[in-house]
């Protein structure tokens, strides 16, 4: 047997898996142990023979990215190893999400509490910023929360790196809701701000207890974005108007945040308004919102060990129609020439819209 | 230590963890960094390994037959390895393949012949399937069919066919910083130093730029960082205006480090000699693992050993889940919804990895 086959088998056998949690056309996910300490871990098996394209692009994402990441606030690769023709992600195990806190209805939020999730949120998104690498897919499902309360971003089959400025990326990321204008408008060149604005929503999803904007189509989104913030004119987002699938809407007057967020300090406002700025590059940095004065104010953020937790126990995730099974792919055509294209990632990318399934967990 | 892309990360990014530069934390400095003798020593050590693994092959299929045969030598290998290396380059050209996407495909190649032998997997297949991987782990993927469709004699299952061994081989250590890169920060710093003109920085540069892809034909990357292998190539080409950078950096212990890059880089940074390589590739026709030859004897009996070890498994655990049912009480699952539990949980679990 080759060495490599036999390391793997031996990686293989410090994990057990104990009873399946979830389970789409894509992955399966186990719960699991490791065999030597009874550690409990999850298992997401990732079906690879399927694909006529091999290792699936997802796939590929959250391995590569999770391997280079370590960080408390950063959900951790444990290992990974192949069984036949599957994929095994060891991940850390982790009880319950932000959304099943949220939505359980016994559970009282204090100001502080979303402090705490706010900071652990942005410290995870800062480390993976300041590694270039974006999310993308930020929404409070994919912050998971372990059983000592301490919250962990997840799910990385849609990031990427950003550290090329020229190369051009797909506007079909992130789930709708927490989607920002410019994605809407199909903006190809983007940078760390778009997770910004997930977490924008994620804050006011805290304090609101239910989505903020709630859009039921991608046009519709732009509508209720604009309702609840007002439309935004040339001076508030300088060009806007020549992003590629810029649309002229309803003329939405601006309201203050504090009509609705009735509620909410002063510095929560601020923070606030600063992560749902319109113009992406004034649009507050994942590292200036952990210096925001807000975290600096009483109340102080509740210690991990003391936020509400969930007792309904977390659902086997629903699969979701993913936008962009493909994601950002520069699909190179082959030819005689034999000149190379000038910069890294300056081609074309195709959006293609795939039907394939993803679990999210 | 310089740090990985000079002006691509700020001075404040390092704020939080002062010590560690997010090069510092990536799988290659953690996993794929080697000194010269310990590189020698993992080649070397794998060739006598492959070697004995075949002798034994060939001792199934005909005893005797080993004595006759001229093994490959571990500097053999290399040299038919760096061949398809340099090959790497003409193919991504041919489908506009970016260069990060050439880049990291060298340096897929050159990790996986750091844990396989070519007696194993020929280098050309392997050059073929570390392309497609790093082409998906680049952001530029290209569909299948049609990669293999431009090259000559090639299916798509002769690509995915080694994609899963070719992964775990890089332990799913997909990120590779690159010295082009790092090159290109350098670029950019230069020209914020005072008094140069632009024309002599960017002449620097694109001089630069060939030597880099050099390196990729070198150990340069296993043995220093990516930036450290761009300073030198920058330093082939404009000593001074590389050691200006060094100092405006506050860097300048880094210049006594370039020599040694800098000869690695001249001296190993060609293809080899097409020949020699032959004369290899000949040999390797004969000492190559029978075990991967389709109908020898010895991979008659490697198969019918993983189809037996696969069939205990399945019987196994089919035993098992007879067992719990026998147990179970014969009135059924509600009366018994633990046992009938259990059965579920039996049945549910995964059958690769009993």
């Amino acid at each position: 047997m080759d060495a490599v086959e036999r390391a793997n088998q031996e990686r293989a056998k410090k994990w057990t898996k104990e009873a399946k949690i979830g389970e789409g056309t894509y992955a399966v996910v186990y719960r699991g142990r490791e065999a030597a300490t009874g550690a409990p871990v999850a298992i997401k098996k990732i079906k690879v023979g399927q694909f006529k394209d091999g290792l699936d692009m997802s796939a590929v994402r959250e391995v590569q990215y999770l391997r280079e990441l370590s960080h408390p606030n950063v959900i951790k690769l444990l290992d990974v190893y192949s069984s036949k023709a599957n994929l095994n992600l060891v991940l850390e195990f982790l009880d319950s999400d932000l959304e099943a806190v949220i939505k359980d209805r016994s559970n009282v939020f204090l100001p502080a509490d979303i402090k705490s999730w706010m900071a652990m949120t942005l410290r995870g998104l800062e480390f993976c910023h300041r590694n270039w690498i974006l999310h993308r897919d930020l929404k409070p499902n994919n912050l998971l929360i372990g059983a000592n309360g301490e919250l962990k971003l997840a799910d990385f089959g849609l990031a990427r790196d950003c550290a090329d400025p020229g190369s051009k990326l797909t506007s079909q990321v992130i789930t709708r809701w927490y989607r920002p204008p410019e994605l809407l408008f199909g903006a190809r060149f983007y940078s760390s701000a778009v997770d910004i604005w997930s977490v924008g929503c994620i804050f006011a999803e805290l304090m609101l207890r239910t989505p903020y904007l709630p859009g039921e189509s991608d046009m519709d989104q732009l509508k209720t974005i604009f309702r609840a913030l007002g439309t935004p004119s040339e001076e508030d987002w300088p060009g806007h108007t020549s992003l590629p699938n810029y649309v002229t809407l309803d003329h939405f007057p601006k309201s203050p945040l504090k009509l609705l967020f009735t509620a909410a300090s002063a510095d929560a406002l601020d923070l606030l308004g600063k992560l749902l700025i319109y113009e992406p590059l004034r649009r507050i940095s994942a590292k200036d919102a952990l210096h925001h004065p807000y975290f600096f104010a009483l109340p102080y953020p509740t210690h991990p060990s003391k936020l509400p937790k969930t007792t309904v126990p977390m659902a086997p995730r629903e699969l979701q129609e993913e936008a962009n099974g493909l994601g950002d792919r520069t699909v190179t055509k082959p030819g005689r020439s034999l000149k190379r294209k000038a910069s890294d990632g300056g081609g074309p990318e195709r959006v293609a819209r795939s039907a394939a399934r993803r679990l999210e967990f | 230590m310089v740090t990985a892309i000079p002006s691509a990360v700020p001075n404040d990014a390092f704020s939080a963890s002062p010590s560690h530069s997010p090069y510092e934390a990536s799988t290659q400095h953690k996993h794929w960094r080697y000194s010269r003798t310990a590189l020698d020593e993992q080649r070397a050590s794998l060739n006598s390994a492959a070697v004995h693994v075949i002798r034994n092959a060939f001792e199934i299929d005909d005893p005797g037959s080993s004595n006759a045969i001229s093994f490959l030598s571990p500097a053999d290998e290399y040299l038919l390895v760096k061949l398809y290396i340099s090959k790497v380059g003409q193919l991504c050209a041919h489908f506009h393949m970016p260069e990060v996407v050439e880049a990291t495909a060298c340096s897929y190649i050159r990790r996986f012949y750091l844990r396989n032998t070519v007696m194993d997997w020929h280098p050309k297949n392997v050059m073929l399937t570390a392309i497609f991987l790093a082409s998906k782990t680049t952001n530029h993927p290209i569909p299948l069919e049609q990669y293999a469709s431009h090259i000559p004699n090639t299916t798509p299952s002769d690509v995915l066919d080694l994609e899963f061994l070719v992964a775990q081989s890089l332990g799913f250590e997909f990120v590779v910083w690159h010295a082009h890169r790092a090159l290109w920060g350098i670029y950019l710093d230069t020209q914020t130093l005072p008094d140069i003109s632009f024309h002599t920085i960017h002449d620097a540069y694109i001089a630069s730029v060939a030597h880099v892809r050099a390196s990729r034909l070198s150990d340069a990357e296993l043995i220093y960082t990516p930036s450290q292998i761009a300073l030198a190539c920058f330093h082939i080409a404009a000593p001074v205006l590389a050691e200006q950078w060094a100092k405006a950096k506050g860097e300048s212990d880094v210049i006594s480090l370039l020599p040694a890059i800098s000869d690695m880089i001249l001296q190993e940074g060609k293809p080899p000699d097409l020949e020699r390589v032959r004369e290899i590739d000949k040999r390797l026709k004969i000492c190559k693992n029978p075990e991967k030859v389709v109908g020898t004897k010895a991979y008659l009996k490697k198969q019918a050993e993983e189809e037996a070890k696969a069939k205990e498994k399945r019987e196994k655990k089919a035993a098992e889940i007879r067992a719990l049912e026998d147990a179970r009480d014969p009135f059924g699952g509600e009366l018994d919804p633990e046992g009938a539990a259990k059965i579920e949980r039996a049945k549910q679990l995964d059958e690769d990895d009993d």
